[in-house]
């Protein structure tokens, strides 16, 4: 029982982490209608960023804020410079494009920083607390915290202030956003920009956890599972499914792992599943797609493209 | 009787799009299908085509029931249809998409395609040119994408390959909709063409009057989803029920 | 398939094959790569390019591939009958694949091959019998007939007559019924519906042709390579093959050929210029990056790829202006399996 508990408070940690990233997918498919394999890129710049302004000394909460600015700013410039010009073309080619963005961001962070990891300043206090049996660090505790906090603070931006009702607005319809003097083409940029803010702010966040390295941008994948489970088009939805894959990643690897391992074990010249939890989201996602295509959040019809 | 529909009736949510239609067509018959928009004649051509499945009603073909039946299956029994609105397809050119018109009605579920791939087409491409391309004078242009054509000719495409399939039963929307007034005479002046040298039916939802009434042998005029009025052109044109509803006279 | 495709893929052909006499060793890898690249390029295109059918799990497709050769090859089997098997499973794992297709469209089935780009990459690490795990499976070196293929000059001669197999195959499709339908099911699969087209079957063909051709290819990788790791078959793997389809034209005859003959080489020509200019240690990822931003400036300006490129260089040079529109592949063929918005 104890594990359980324990396992959960870690699996939401993650999974809030994840749900920062996927409300960043799922708000740049709402509004322009492209699914952005760079999310994981973000991510990783991010923290890179982070890591440059805080090595510089910048107290933790301002070289954070800054750091999402400047992801900002870059996801500006990628929606006017890479994704505009394609507004007509195929949606592989679309697709592509994203991947190239990771391709090349993955390369300059490699150039730039080296293929090491490095360890990433101390922002969090050190130590951890138990109570009950439970067993957990603060860095944890406030990673988790932190992104969950600023997932709902965002869902709340996005449903009730005048921004997050033109954003809404610009999603649902181009053409009646247009007319009612909606200047949709800032709204589709400010949506990248507002992405790439919160997934630089997750990537920094998940370097402060397993330290800084290329591997983040492998964490943008992770979204995908997330958004078809959630339902494409529902914020809510990411928020709800990404802590749900990062719970159920979380009792994979500490509950079914060890269990099937041993009946493995037992019964077979199989000695290890690997890495389970990672496969995990991916088997939930076919499942997903083939029962309930819209996800548990979104309505029928609309999304099945 | 070659098709007796009765009892057709399809709702979307609480929209009654097509309520109790009924329509028998002879063989070698034109019937034209008018009616105001929203009338409901496209839904019930689709309910006929198996785009739409009708919550009641049946459709016998020749015996046969038609309603739930796939487009594949319908056309293997005859049953061919051609679109509203023509798809833009690239890279087919208009022979292409006259073979496909022929290949639906080969039921090739069983490995047709493995001899497909060593079968030379040129004995079919010929006949094609010949029966279908020529009378539609589609023979020019027979080996360009039909994207280069102008809208009137992609329809006549449409018709062509409709017409491949050896159609008994010939459903037409719109055939002359969106088409200049000497493409529509030409491509009415087709479809009587068609029906003698094949003698098959034909159903032709059309708003043009004067292409119905000097194409059909006779016409149903539907209404708010059900038939208000039927019988010969000249009868419809004096109907006054007719002319209130359609025609917007008092 | 017309007598000058027929002419032109083996003059492709005869000139790699005179290539690789001549320049070599080396000359003789590179055409192998290419050669093999196209031959997994054109599987992919039918399925993308002609049938419209996104696929993300090319990579993992190929690893099936080299993964079953290796393990028949290194049974005992003739190489030949491991190519073929490759392609047997090859064709069943994309039709498996495949298989959401018959349910989802566009972007959603896009997102499922992700998905099974990732079960495979996972299968191949824990299926220790078969795949020998993280550390990937040692391929003997087969023979093909009976001849030992011991290095890439002795492949080149398979790779090439499989590409002009494949080639003409994929080609003849196309005049096909079934090629044609792939065609309507790519621009519209509510069209083809109407017009009689059975498009769950139609494209279960397609992943099956298609995952046939790249079962082979991935055989020959694995021959190449002597070794089928995990790690060679990754979603980069599957994006690289994308990279190619679409450099070399979507949809296209000679694209895929053109493009994997381009995204194989360029590395090797930033490896080259590199070490000229003595920036060996972080060449790597120069070359990661020049092929990342080249992906995107291709995609940027000029969407239809090399193929549209050169065919609009040879009419401008002889005074032709192409007619817009005219047989356009790619930009404009925006369906209902385009983006929503």
């Amino acid at each position: 029982m104890i594990l359980v508990l324990q396992l959960a408070v870690a699996g939401l940690a993650t999974g809030s982490v994840y749900a920062l990233i996927a409300i960043g997918v799922v708000l740049i498919y709402k509004c322009s209608g492209v699914v952005n394999f760079a999310q994981g890129a973000y991510a990783m710049v991010g923290a890179y960023v982070s890591y440059v302004l805080l090595s510089a000394g910048l107290p933790p909460i301002l070289g954070v804020i800054f750091s999402m600015a400047v992801l900002a700013a870059l996801g500006t410039l990628t929606e006017r410079l890479v994704l505009r010009p394609m507004l007509k073309a195929q949606l592989v080619a679309v697709m592509m494009v994203t991947l190239g963005l990771l391709i090349v961001s993955r390369a300059a962070c490699l150039i730039i920083w080296g293929p090491d990891q490095i360890a990433f300043p101390k922002v969090f206090p050190e130590g951890s607390i138990s109570a009950a049996g439970i067993f957990i660090t603060y860095n944890y505790i406030a990673a988790g915290i932190l992104a969950l906090v600023l997932s709902l603070g965002f869902l709340a931006f996005y449903q009730f202030t005048p921004i997050g009702l033109q954003q809404r607005c610009a999603a649902d319809n181009t053409r009646a956003a247009l007319a009612i003097g909606i200047h949709v083409s800032n709204q589709v940029s400010l949506a990248w920009a507002m992405s790439a803010a919160l997934a630089g702010l997750a990537g920094t966040l998940l370097a402060t956890l397993n330290g800084l390295s290329l591997d983040l941008a492998g964490i943008g994948m992770i979204a995908f599972p997330v958004i078809v489970v959630g339902g494409l088009s529902s914020l809510v939805g990411a928020l709800i499914a990404g802590l749900l894959l990062g719970v159920l990643q979380s009792f994979t690897d500490g509950l079914l792992t060890p269990a099937l391992e041993d009946f493995l074990r037992a019964h077979t010249s199989i000695y290890s599943v690997g890495a389970l939890q990672q496969v995990v989201p991916y088997a939930l996602l076919v499942a997903m797609l083939l029962l309930r295509p819209q996800g548990l959040f979104g309505r029928r019809g609309t999304e099945r493209v | 009787m070659a098709l007796t529909a009765s009892d057709v009736t399809i709702h979307f949510g609480g929209v009654v799009a097509v309520n109790g239609m009924a329509l028998d067509v002879m063989p070698g018959e034109i019937v034209g299908l008018i009616g105001p928009n929203g009338a409901g004649k496209t839904t019930f051509i689709n309910c006929l085509s198996g785009t739409y499945r009708p919550n009641t009603g049946t459709a016998l073909w020749q015996g046969d029931e038609l309603i739930g039946l796939s487009p594949s299956a319908l056309l293997r029994k005859g049953v061919a249809r051609t679109f509203q609105n023509v798809a833009s397809l690239h890279d087919l050119t208009v022979l292409d998409i006259a073979k496909l018109g022929a290949g639906v009605r080969r039921d090739r579920r069983t490995g047709g395609h493995l001899l497909d791939f060593f079968r030379s087409d040129r004995a079919l491409e010929e006949l094609l040119m010949e029966s279908i391309l020529a009378p539609l004078e589609l023979n020019d242009v027979a080996h360009k994408p039909i994207q280069t054509l102008s809208y009137g000719r992609r329809k006549a495409v449409d018709l062509a390959r409709a017409l491949a399939g050896d159609p008994q039963l010939l459903l037409l929307d719109e055939p002359v909709a969106g088409l200049t007034s000497h493409e529509g005479m030409a491509m009415a002046a087709a479809v009587r063409d068609v029906r003698d040298r094949h003698g098959c039916a034909v159903i032709m939802v059309e708003h043009k009057m004067d292409v119905v009434m000097s194409t059909c042998d006779r016409v149903a005029v539907m209404a708010a989803g059900s038939k208000i009025f039927e019988g010969r052109p000249a009868e419809v044109q004096a109907d006054p029920e007719v002319r209130r509803v359609y025609l917007g006279e008092p | 398939m017309s007598t000058r495709h027929i002419a032109i893929a083996i003059g492709v052909a005869v000139v790699m094959a005179v290539l690789a006499v001549v320049l070599g060793r080396y000359g003789a890898y590179l055409v192998n790569a290419v050669a093999i690249a196209a031959i997994g390029a054109l599987s992919l295109n039918l399925l993308i390019g002609y049938c419209g059918q996104i696929s993300f799990a090319q990579g993992a497709l190929l690893g099936v591939g080299a993964y079953t050769a290796g393990n028949l090859g290194n049974a005992g089997l003739d190489g030949a009958v491991a190519i073929l098997g490759a392609g047997v499973l090859g064709a069943l794992v994309s039709a498996l694949i495949g298989l959401p297709a018959m349910r989802l469209r566009g972007l959603y089935f896009a997102i499922a091959t992700l998905a099974a780009q990732a079960i495979l990459e996972y299968l191949f690490k824990i299926l220790d019998p078969l795949t020998n795990g993280v550390s990937g499976l040692v391929i003997k070196p087969p023979s093909i007939f009976g001849i030992p293929m011991t290095s890439d000059e002795s492949l080149v001669l398979p790779s090439l007559v499989l590409l002009v197999i494949a080639w003409l195959v994929v080609s003849r499709l196309l005049r096909t019924d079934l090629g044609r339908a792939f065609l309507v099911v790519r621009e519209s699969e509510i069209v083809a519906k109407g017009m009689g087209i059975d498009v769950g079957h139609t494209k279960l063909w397609a992943f099956l042709i298609g995952g046939f051709i790249a079962g082979m290819a991935g055989a020959l990788i694995g021959f190449a390579n002597r070794l089928a790791s995990p790690e060679a078959f990754t979603l980069d793997l599957s994006a690289d093959y994308i990279a190619m389809i679409i450099i070399g034209g979507l949809g296209t005859w000679p694209g895929p050929i053109i493009g994997a003959a381009f995204v194989v080489l360029l590395p090797e020509v930033i490896q080259r210029v590199g070490e000229a200019a003595g920036i060996s240690d972080i060449l790597s990822a120069l070359r990661e990056l020049a092929f990342g931003l080249l992906i995107i400036l291709f995609l940027i300006f000029e969407p239809r790829g090399l193929t549209a490129l050169l065919s609009r260089i040879k009419l401008r040079r002889i005074g032709v202006v192409p007619p817009a529109g005219l047989r356009a592949t790619g930009e404009g063929s925006q369906s209902p399996e385009g983006r929503s918005r």
